[in-house]
């Protein structure tokens, strides 16, 4: 029998089959002549047809009816869209999710910590909540490439910039509920497609280890910063990750106005040594001792770090830049009666606004809903910066362009 | 095995069951068709009609100048790609070298720390690099005294080398076990001293493996958008502009038009493997070398101290990285002093487990349907006359070539409604995992059935079996070690890898590396670092106890017929049929 003279030896180890691999790279080579079975290519042709003319060619078209409907509001132009079967799923979809309320809700936050308060949530209004934490620039990419069909309904927290831009392509769904009425008209969307859950305030967070090393004095001001004596020492996030960081962008810009704004920022560009992709990096990395000074939001964690690290956090004199925490709808959200429902339920009640300061660690819901009892603000409102958010979504894809060319000329090494 | 390969290799010659076996035979080579189609075609052609279909009309505005304005960043990206690959291939020859001359207990200790870097937790890595050599790093700093800036091109071409060298050091080996011990053995008793027989007879008969390396290396450091992101600094590549412009900008169109531009040196590179391949393809050691044994030659002089000083490199850098992880895991920082504390155990047992239950579950799918996937569409692209294998083979091999961010948001493209609508399932997690995995998996198969005989096939097939009955009786049990080999391969990645997860996720489906991506964005150190090592430990766990329990059934199996050649899995049949 030949099969009796066949040796087999196979030893299961790793490190030889892994050799085996490019043994066998000779098998691995093109074959340009084959011969041809129509069948199978014609199948495989036909196969991608099909899918490219019903899937995702659909897609496209399906996003451009979303923005259509979000800026006319009306489900008018769903019925005025050449494709009727294109409409007709639409239209089931709606309805689907209009039936089916007893599903979980499916929020995305910037924190797994509001666990507690969408537990408080559950057991009041019986609706399951699933949580994610994620950052909003990801949020934003994946809510838009889902083209219509987000899989989340409530999107809870991170920079208002991004739900502003939301809005403008048409993925939020308004929300109309009596407390609204009592929420601060500067904090929350004109037409109410987001609102806000509290104010990111920015400062400096310095290494007082670095600052003795360097003998250094710590930064009082904005201004300070572009002092040379700080060159290498300063971390701050690019603006496009960061909501905080676009914050400052965009606030500093209004204060100094456009000519100077930028002017300051082309010394601070000199002053710091690249612009982290994270926006958790100023902070960690100056607790590590990586830099002097980082930017950065400041928050019960942030103050903590004073006690357990040799670092202070710094209020610029020069005015606080602020950003809201935003809190909107997702439009078709498979559960979206159950994120409006939430949504009301929050503002509608101080108990549950209470509970969001505690878990944020920080009393800036206020300033949102001014009537709110058994809160006050711990700091000044007046060292705040004047910022007129209205510009803080319009303008964010001209700033970042001009920041981009600004620091990314120095990129070039 | 035999006795069962005697037993079902004669089936009821019927027409019937012909009818049958081949209706089945062809049925599965059209779903393999279709699953490539649907599941890596698709979704690439959502992400690049994307880049030119926007707002519903079609434009190439994302192209003008796509070159110009992405010269520096491609600049970037080929320079990092190529230093990396051509030191990781140096360190992975070193390491390798040291491997096939060492012996006993030590030899065993160097490859268990090499297969422990095998399973490598994204992210975590470039964060204990700069917690060490950054500019207060523990070693830089605290030991030496020294402020160095480690945010700049080096600190990612030293990250990447030192990150790829385990692969190429896994591959290397395998090559080098495999090498004819009779030429070094002739060209040494003609008088060539171990130098000499090492750079005019090895290196020669490595060149095959080192180009592998050098490609495979280059494309995985083109792709890579986390180290850049977390110590480039200034210095970005494609793939971390990609990503910024992704998460930063949220600009799909533009960031799908990059990925074309990343595509290009990707496929060129891939050509070019080819083509080499082709040209070396002479050099590797013929099917019925001798090997095994005692490697023939020491290494002396100049060469070992190189040896030396690159294997000391590597593990130390390993042994280093990974001690930090396992020990982040346990420790509190207090105004810069360490102390041994339990809060991140906690902080996992209470919040995490299920996400780590979840992805051991999900990893053990995508191991065991995906393995069979891939060696089933081996089988079929390598044996069989199917119309456009060249095309198919690349499609299958498209998935290695992007970054998995992009491959991740094609996904949500395409399968975002309809039908076809998995967005927000397990299952669009797990055919992603499979699909991004798939390549390596083909190529594992390719190259154990390069050791499986055409001629054994045949004479299956003239004794009467069917097609599928070739499939079950002779491919199959014969793929068994590449299935192992598969297994670990994706079990391992789907544990680790981080790019498409991140966008394909969803609450219901949290999977453990995206707990840990999270946990390094929300600074906790030590929770990460825990969730890394547990990783590491399962997949280990995992990976040893698969080989183990097939190495016993194999035992078990053949027992008798085995015969002790060497030190790997090798075919021979002889030649008088």
């Amino acid at each position: 029998m030949i099969f009796s003279k066949i040796v087999i030896e196979s030893s299961v180890d790793c490190v030889d089959h892994s050799g085996t691999y490019n043994a066998g790279i000779n098998t691995f080579l093109w074959r340009i002549i084959v011969k041809k079975r129509l069948l199978a290519g014609m199948m495989g042709i036909g196969l991608a047809a099909s899918l490219m003319l019903s899937g995702c060619g659909n897609s496209g078209n399906a996003e451009t009816e979303t923005t259509k409907a979000a800026e006319t509001t009306t489900a008018a132009t769903t019925a005025a869209a050449a494709e009727t079967t294109q409409a007709e799923t639409t239209k089931a979809e709606t309805t689907k999710a209009e039936e089916v309320s007893s599903e979980p809700l499916k929020v995305i936050a910037t924190s797994e910590n509001y666990v507690k308060l969408f537990d408080i949530f559950t057991e009041e209004k019986g609706i399951d909540v699933e949580l994610l934490s994620m950052s909003s620039g990801e949020v934003l990419s994946k809510v838009k490439a889902e083209g219509g069909t987000p899989m989340a309904d409530l999107w809870f927290g991170g920079g208002i910039d991004a739900f502003m831009s939301a809005k403008e392509d048409g993925l939020l769904e308004q929300v109309n509920f009596d407390a609204a009425a009592d929420l601060a008209p500067e904090y929350k969307d004109a037409d109410n497609y987001w609102f806000s859950k509290g104010l990111t305030v920015v400062g400096f967070l310095v290494n007082n280890d670095i600052l003795e090393e360097k003998s250094l004095e710590a930064p009082k001001s904005w201004d300070d910063l572009t002092n040379p004596a700080y060159k290498g020492e300063i971390l701050m996030s690019n603006p496009a990750i960061s909501g905080t960081n676009y914050a400052v962008v965009n606030a500093l810009l209004q204060a100094k106005g456009e000519e100077e704004g930028w002017k300051y920022f082309e010394a601070l560009n000199e002053n710091v040594d690249y612009f982290s992709k994270r926006g958790k990096d100023p902070s960690e990395k100056c607790v590590a001792g990586e830099v002097a000074v980082g930017i950065t939001y400041i928050d019960n964690s942030i103050l903590k770090l004073e006690e357990e690290q040799n670092v202070t956090v710094i209020y610029p004199e020069d005015g606080i830049p602020f950003v809201p925490e935003g809190v909107a709808v997702f439009k078709n959200g498979s559960n979206a009666e159950g994120a409006k429902k939430f949504i009301e339920w929050l503002y509608s009640s101080d108990e549950n606004l209470k509970t969001l300061a505690e878990i944020d660690g920080k009393d800036t819901v206020k300033a949102v809903k001014p009537n709110l009892q058994g809160v006050t603000l711990t700091f000044d409102t007046s060292t705040m910066m004047e910022e007129d958010l209205s510009l803080f979504g319009s303008k964010r894809d001209d700033i970042l362009e001009k920041w981009d060319a600004m620091a990314g000329a120095k990129a070039e090494q | 095995m035999n006795r069962r390969l005697n037993k079902r290799v004669f089936p009821a010659n019927t027409l019937f069951s012909d009818i049958l076996g081949r209706a089945a035979d062809w049925s599965i080579l059209l779903f393999l068709m279709a699953a490539l189609t649907v599941f890596i075609f698709y979704p690439l052609f959502c992400l690049s009609l994307k880049s030119i279909l926007i707002d519903g009309r079609l434009t190439l505005q994302e192209y003008e100048n796509l070159f110009a304005k992405n010269a520096v960043p491609l600049k970037h990206s080929l320079f990092t790609a190529s230093l990396s690959a051509v030191f990781s291939t140096i360190l992975g020859i070193l390491v390798a070298m040291k491997l096939s001359v060492s012996r006993g207990k030590r030899k065993l200790f160097y490859r268990a720390i090499l297969l422990m870097t095998m399973v490598s937790p994204p992210f975590i890595s470039s964060l204990f690099y700069i917690q060490l050599f950054g500019r207060r790093g523990w070693i830089t700093w605290r030991l030496l005294g020294l402020s160095i800036n480690p945010y700049n091109k080096w600190g990612i071409i030293a990250m990447q080398s030192i990150h790829f060298t385990s692969l190429n050091a896994l591959f290397m080996t395998g090559i080098m076990e495999k090498l004819d011990h009779r030429i070094i053995h002739a060209a040494r008793d003609l008088g060539a001293s171990s130098t000499a027989a090492f750079f005019q007879i090895i290196v020669p008969m490595l060149k095959p493996a080192m180009w592998g390396c050098l490609i495979l290396s280059f494309v995985r450091s083109l792709s890579d958008f986390g180290t850049p992101a977390v110590i480039g600094g200034r210095y970005s590549t494609l793939a971390s502009e990609i990503y910024m412009q992704l998460i930063g900008y949220a600009k799909t169109e533009k960031a799908a038009a990059m990925n074309m531009l990343l595509f290009i040196p990707a496929v060129l590179a891939f050509i070019s493997y080819r083509f080499l391949m082709k040209q070396s393809d002479r050099m590797l050691a013929s099917e019925n070398g001798r090997t095994g044994g005692e490697f023939p030659i020491r290494f002396k002089g100049i060469l070992n101290l190189f040896m030396n000083l690159g294997v000391w490199l590597f593990y130390g850098m390993m042994l280093l990285q990974y001690f930090c992880i396992f020990i982040t895991g346990f420790l509190k920082s207090r105004k810069g002093v360490y102390s041994f504390s339990l809060e991140h155990v906690e902080k996992i047992a209470e919040f995490h487990k299920s996400s780590i239950l979840r992805s051991v579950e999900y990893s053990f799918f995508v191991a065991i349907f995906g393995t069979l996937f891939g060696l089933l569409l081996s089988y079929y692209l390598e044996r069989r006359k199917v119309a456009g294998k060249w095309g198919w083979d690349f499609l299958a091999s498209l998935p290695y070539l992007l970054p998995g961010t992009c491959f991740g948001l094609g996904y949500i493209m395409a399968f975002n409604r309809g039908l076809l609508k998995l967005t927000g399932t397990a299952a669009i997690i797990v055919l992603n995992m499979a699909f991004k995995q798939l390549p390596a998996i083909t190529k594992i198969g390719s190259a154990s059935l390069a050791q499986i005989h055409r001629r054994l096939e045949d004479a299956a097939r003239d004794l009467g079996a069917g097609r599928l009955s070739v499939i079950r009786d002779v491919i199959l049990p014969n793929l068994k070690t590449a299935f192992v080999t598969g297994f670990i391969y994706n079990f391992a990645s789907s544990m680790t890898t981080a790019g498409a997860v991140l966008f394909l996720i969803s609450a219901r489906h949290k999977v453990a590396v995206y707990t840990l991506f999270d946990a390094i964005n929300s600074g906790e150190y030590g929770v990460a670092s825990l969730i890394s090592s547990i990783i590491i430990v399962i997949t280990i766990a995992v990976s040893g106890g698969v080989s183990l329990l097939f190495a016993e059934r194999d035992e078990k199996g053949s027992g008798r017929k085995r015969k002790q050649i060497g030190g790997k899995e090798r075919v021979h049949v002889s030649g008088n049929q």
